[in-house]
């Protein structure tokens, strides 16, 4: 099987630990959301399993080959492996000249390129057209939007076959956020690559993953089909008695109660569907309002 | 396929409604080939499996068929399968819901005939 597994991955920063034991596996040819709230461990996880950071204890592989007898390799000081994955992270600049916010954009492009073996200058281009992006610019000039847009063409260019895009939107206006939902797709569909998309605006996202997964407090709470998670979390309210009745025996996320009335966020079995009674109303929920009943603070 | 998607429902029941939409309004036709599954992904910035979903309600259903290598064409007699299904569905989901409030109304068989009359 093709796929990207982490292992029981732990990340300690001095005694916090920010990643508690992740298990994750990504398929070839998926995209998968990544939704966390701030400081859920997003990008420590990208960061390890794209071999840029050690984890503390874990251990992420990778495959390329459907042959079963290929064993997998270890991401970790392995360029073989290395090459198969891109994570173009949030590009920081600091103001003035120094670092990367002295160089031009081009120059910055040109630097991406030798990291990547299958690199493709003509989609850079292209994309550099489609976002109407100057590369004569220096990146320290640049608007957080823009930054985006350079972390966007250097992991879509970058044709690595597992590929992490680190809040790739931030800072985007809607409709560059549209033009790159859009590119992103086209790419994917004459390719067989993988993409992990980490978001904060989710309800606009939310078609695009085949998969999502919730990170929480390091840790993944969750992984499905979105399509499939949609039709099956529902929100149930009404009479307190009715409502626990329907909890029972069943996996519920969050309960908010006003007075005699009862509102809980239920999951129910592949395939089963909850009618409106007298005494209940059930309601479809979209991937937003999932995210916040699973991961918000408890009322 | 100019229509747009809402959060009302499934993403790929809504991609197999728009498709049988367009069956009927002729704007695709029987024999025709209809967008591959990564041009509709592309038309609605879903993820193609998603689409792929849509299609496939409608091949096992009969309202399109594969040709290997080739794509998804609209099958013969589409339309007419779509007409079908759709009267059933509307038996299902509206005509009986109307009886039924009907009846809760306290009107007759009658009051109801003469009111579907009157809407007509």
């Amino acid at each position: 099987m093709k796929t990207l597994n982490c292992t029981g991955i732990v990340k300690k920063f001095g005694n916090n630990e920010v990643l508690h034991g992740v298990d994750l596996t990504l398929e070839k040819g998926k995209i998968y959301g990544l939704i966390g709230r701030n400081g859920a461990g997003k990008t420590t996880l990208l960061s390890i399993a794209s071999g840029q950071n050690p984890a503390t204890k874990g251990e992420v592989t990778v495959s390329n080959s459907d042959d079963i007898a290929v064993q997998p390799m270890k991401v970790w000081d392995n360029q073989d492996a290395l090459d198969l994955i891109c994570f173009s992270r949030e590009i920081n600049v600091t103001a003035g000249n120094q670092g990367i916010g002295g160089l031009k954009v081009k120059d910055y492009l040109r630097a991406a390129r030798t990291y990547f073996p299958n690199y493709d200058k003509e989609l850079e281009d292209r994309l550099v057209k489609e976002f109407e992006l100057d590369v004569k610019k220096r990146m320290s000039k640049l608007s957080k939007g823009m930054l985006s847009m350079v972390t966007i063409i250097v992991a879509l260019a970058s044709r690595a076959p597992y590929t992490f895009f680190d809040e790739p939107v931030a800072g985007l206006d809607v409709v560059a956020r549209e033009t790159f939902y859009k590119i992103a797709l086209e790419e994917f569909a004459e390719s067989e690559r993988t993409f992990v998309i980490s978001t904060h605006i989710i309800e606009e996202a939310a078609d695009i993953f085949e998969e999502v997964i919730f990170l929480d407090k390091g840790q993944v709470i969750l992984k499905e089909n979105t399509q499939e998670l949609v039709e099956r979390v529902v929100h149930v309210s009404g009479k307190e008695e009715e409502v626990d009745a329907i909890c029972e025996g069943r996996k519920v996320y969050h309960v908010e109660k006003i007075g005699r009335s009862k509102a809980a966020t239920v999951m129910l079995e592949p395939g089963e569907e909850l009618k409106n009674t007298a005494d209940i109303t059930v309601q479809p929920m979209n991937l937003q309002q999932i995210f916040v009943a699973m991961c918000g603070k408890e009322a | 396929m100019n229509e747009i998607l809402s959060k009302e429902k499934s993403i790929y029941i809504q991609i197999s409604e728009m498709i049988e939409n367009d069956i009927l309004r002729d704007i695709l036709l029987e024999e025709e080939k209809v967008p591959s599954t990564n041009d509709l992904a592309k038309i609605y910035t879903i993820n193609p499996a998603t689409a792929a979903k849509g299609v496939n309600i409608l091949v096992d259903s009969g309202v399109l068929y594969k040709k290997r290598g080739i794509g998804m064409f609209v099958s013969a007699g589409a339309k007419k399968l779509i007409m079908k299904r759709r009267k059933a569905e509307f038996y299902e989901n509206y005509v009986r819901a109307i009886v039924e409030e009907a009846k809760n109304l306290g009107m007759t068989k009658e009051d109801l005939i003469k009111m579907i009359d009157e809407a007509n």
